[in-house]
């Protein structure tokens, strides 16, 4: 007879998130040690090259966070809409929406401020990013179709979207083969702050912020809280849950859609598919680790660009750029394990009726 | 008297402190339609989870067929040819009727399977091809299914639990017929459970009573007992124990007229509902659950906001109007489902106490923290909660403390009208003592309260008038000194003279 259980436990630590992340970060260096030491290179030699290359000087610390960026905003987006208990898997098809929206407008404008112009170009790719969850976020609330397949699969949609227009109406002759759109306005560039760190950092911080408060100090966030705890209270006690749910989804796919605008105005300049290299994907691992936390994100978000750009530079001395993608799934991997052990414990079985 | 099929003496289970089962004695006899009656919580579900062999009893002995069983599980149960359906269905709804009923390995029709399902689908009148699949059947269909799915895996002995409960009366009486061949023809035993009267008159020739985990009547023959006894015998004796009702009482606070509504299945289950509450006035509504309670304080607190009729409130018609317009009047709901309606599960106890009036502690977009925290800290010094950890889920509460954080919750801005949906199910005895003095201060301070409860004791201890509701329309109204338990139990059975 199977005595014991696994029961949820009632009072969590709340440090027990971070602890987590802290297991599973160490879990996963020790993982990627391993797969080094298989391939006889020192583990001690390619993690401190990767640190001082990723973080060590001014341009490559603003290397990483400029890495950061996207991961951030994405992963903001994935926890506002995560306050209803949901998923968005679509983020990666989000990014791009963004940046497709943002070149439509500026192709479709002139505005001679650049300052104005730039703002303007920043709302599109956030309107952009809304567009591209907004029939998920339609199915879901109309015939409760499952928001995780519906995000998913506009991924492929816009992807497509994408290789269509750069292949296409947008192609620029002068990129001779190469599929992609025409270069952007030097005027419309996100300026630069300081080394290679693009001002879009700064607009990450702000909408870090912003998540925060909309989370933990709003009306909306509340209702959104309440609504996502239960459908049937938040009827009770006269929230329009779906309402939530759909705004929730719409402000969600917008924080990824301006990822998508701000990698366009300040890495790219130009759509292509190098908009976005899985980070609407890693932005899932980003906000899974930090239990959907948004000054977690914004942390984790800036080590996780590090190890992307560590990851990228060690190829120089012949080792596989995927020990950086190893060390972040498996971080989530030991997170998730261990906040598992943080949430329920092994106990006696009581029977009743 | 011939041998029993089946004969239990003695037995007894207990879960936790709860004695569910008391040396209960059973048996039953070859071809004949018995019935189990008791309330919700007699331990009419707990015995025949035992026959079934799901829960082991700590005393007492099970024959079948004249042959002691030393430790009954479900496999042996089953294969000694008991077979239950349950009060949800079991049915595998992607499969045909004819996978559903050929699941079991016991199954005896695999050779000649198209006649014996041919005579039962006209015993039981079903139309349906076998090729049809269980998610096209209406509930009714489902439910000649599953009581066929005994019949083909060879249950001599069929328990049925509240097998009526999700029929129209028409697909009842057909039950009724199909049984009676069924114990004929078939020589099946058939227990048929339910709390309803009226059916164990029409179904049975012989009846149980449970109350409390005892069998308190044994074996009487359903031709020869008054509807009376078996109510007495259902109830016991209720203790006529009473707050005063010395209260004043003032002008209309709740008025409903002539309320009807037809849920989503097509059943019409309020049926021409009026009535009015006063100030300082208790109106309990007696009935056993799903005679429309539910639909009923759904439509009065703004939930349900297609129906016919009027709810008026202070003599502001709210009708077409949702939860928001009733908050403004100051009407408090405090729902039948606790966790799930009135809380909600996996969120702090902080957000859950804040639910009613949230909009006090915001400035335009912006939620003060600092003022829910005041507002429940208010709470739990005034309703004395017991809440370790504000922050923490709502489940880290005990269920009498989540009641009193939503009784508080509704309460503390003292209501012009209440709506009380079962407010002290599974409390225990001190928790349902200060709940029940909430109600009355409540109501001396001159909310009028709709109290809705399956428990006459409650009623008694805390209404002015009770009427009582019996498959979804007003069968009794009475003012409490002209209440008697007899009759107010008769009319929830449907009788009312």
């Amino acid at each position: 007879m199977n005595n014991y259980i696994l029961s949820k436990k009632l009072f969590r630590n709340e440090l027990s998130t971070f602890y987590s992340f802290l297991i599973g970060f160490i879990v996963a260096l020790f993982v990627g040690s391993l797969i080094l030491l298989i391939q006889d290179k020192n583990p001690i030699d390619v993690f401190s090259l990767m640190l001082k290359l990723s973080v060590g000087s001014i341009n490559s610390l603003s290397n990483s966070l400029n890495k950061a960026i996207p991961l951030i905003l994405a992963g903001l987006g994935i926890s506002i809409i995560n306050s209803v208990r949901l998923w968005n898997i679509g983020a990666e098809g989000q990014i791009f929406m963004g940046a497709l929206a943002l070149n439509f407008f500026y192709i479709n404008s002139s505005i001679q401020n650049s300052t104005l112009y730039i703002f303007l170009l920043l709302t599109a790719s956030f309107i952009g990013g809304s567009i591209c969850i907004l029939i998920p976020a339609l199915t879901k609330v109309l015939f409760g179709v499952n928001e995780i397949i519906t995000t998913l699969l506009t991924n492929y949609i816009v992807f497509g979207l994408t290789i269509y227009l750069i292949n296409g109406v947008w192609k620029d002759p002068a990129s001779l083969n190469f599929p992609a759109a025409a270069y952007v306005n030097e005027s419309v560039y996100l300026p630069i702050i300081v080394g290679k760190l693009s001002s879009g950092f700064l607009i990450c911080i702000i909408f870090t912020l912003l998540a925060f408060y909309i989370k933990d100090k709003s009306v909306f966030g509340y209702e959104m809280r309440i609504a996502g705890g239960s459908e049937l209270t938040a009827i009770y006690a006269g929230i329009s849950a779906k309402q939530k749910a759909f705004l929730a989804m719409l402000i969600g796919g917008g924080f990824a859609g301006l990822a998508g605008g701000i990698e366009l105005l300040s890495q790219t300049h130009r759509v292509s598919t190098g908009i976005s290299q899985g980070f609407g994907y890693t932005a899932i691992i980003v906000a899974a680790i930090t239990g959907m936390r948004p000054l977690g994100i914004f942390l984790v978000g800036c080590l996780f660009g590090a190890l992307t750009i560590g990851g990228s530079v060690i190829q120089t001395i012949g080792v596989s750029s995927y020990i950086a993608e190893i060390i972040q799934a498996t971080t989530l991997f030991g997170a998730l394990v261990a906040q598992f052990f943080f949430s329920y414990e092994i106990k006696k079985k009581v029977e009743n009726g | 008297m011939t041998v029993p099929i089946l004969e239990v003496k003695g037995i007894s289970k207990t879960f936790g402190k709860v004695k569910a089962l008391d040396s209960v004695d059973f048996y039953l006899q070859k071809g004949v339609v018995h019935g189990l009656l008791g309330e919700n919580g007699a331990g009419k579900s707990s015995l025949m989870n035992v026959l079934s062999g799901i829960y082991i009893p700590e005393q007492g002995t099970i024959k079948i067929q004249n042959k002691k069983i030393e430790r009954l599980n479900p496999e042996l149960a089953s294969s000694l040819g008991i077979g239950m359906v349950h009060q949800e269905f079991r049915l595998i709804e992607n499969f045909t009727i004819k996978d559903n009923l050929t699941l079991s390995k016991a199954n005896i029709f695999l050779e000649n399977f198209k006649e014996a399902y041919l005579k039962y689908s006209e015993i039981f009148s079903l139309n349906s091809s076998y090729n049809t699949l269980v998610k096209d059947l209406s509930v009714g269909e489902k439910q000649k299914v599953e009581i066929m799915k005994l019949i083909f895996k060879n249950s001599a002995i069929m328990l049925l639990d509240e097998p009526t409960a999700v029929l129209t009366p028409q697909e009842t009486s057909q039950l009724k017929i199909s049984l009676e061949t069924l114990s004929k023809e078939d020589e099946k035993t058939i227990v048929l459970i339910t709390h309803k009267l009226k059916e164990i008159k029409d179904f049975t020739e012989t009846i149980f009573v449970m109350k409390n985990g005892k069998m308190v009547a044994e074996n009487l023959q359903t031709d020869k007992v008054s509807d009376k006894h078996l109510i007495e015998l259902m109830m016991g004796e209720i203790k006529t124990m009473s707050f005063k009702k010395d209260n004043l009482k003032g002008e209309t606070k709740l008025e409903v007229q002539n309320i009807s509504l037809i849920n989503n299945d097509e059943v019409n289950v309020l049926k021409d509902i009026s009535f009015n509450i006063k100030s300082g006035e208790i109106l309990g509504v007696a009935g056993v659950s799903g005679n429309g309670q539910v639909e009923l304080s759904n439509v009065i607190c703004g939930i349900q906001q297609e129906f016919n009729g009027k709810v008026l409130i202070n003599s502001n018609d709210v009708s077409g109007k949702g939860v928001k317009s009733r908050k403004k009047l100051n009407l408090s709901y405090i729902p039948e489902n606790r966790l799930g309606v009135g809380l909600a599960p996996g969120v702090s106890v902080l957000d859950n106490s804040a639910i009613r009036e949230y909009f006090k502690a915001s400035y335009g977009p912006h939620l003060s923290k600092g003022k829910m925290l005041n507002y429940l800290n208010d709470l739990i010094k005034q309703f004395s909660i017991k809440a370790p950890d504000v922050k923490a889920e709502i489940s880290t509460l005990s269920g009498g403390n989540m009641q009193k954080l939503l009784m508080g919750r509704e309460l503390i801005s003292n209501p012009e009208v209440i709506v009380a949906a079962q407010p002290t199910r599974g409390l225990d005895v001190s928790a349902v003592e200060s709940i029940h003095k909430l109600i009355i201060n409540q109501r001396d301070e001159g909310s009028a309260v709709l109290l809705i409860s399956e428990d006459l004791d409650e009623l008694f201890k805390l209404s002015d008038r009770i009427i009582v509701l019996y498959e979804g329309r007003i069968i009794k109204e009475v003012d409490i000194e002209s209440a008697n338990i007899e009759s107010l139990g008769l009319a929830m059975a449907g009788i009312n003279e």
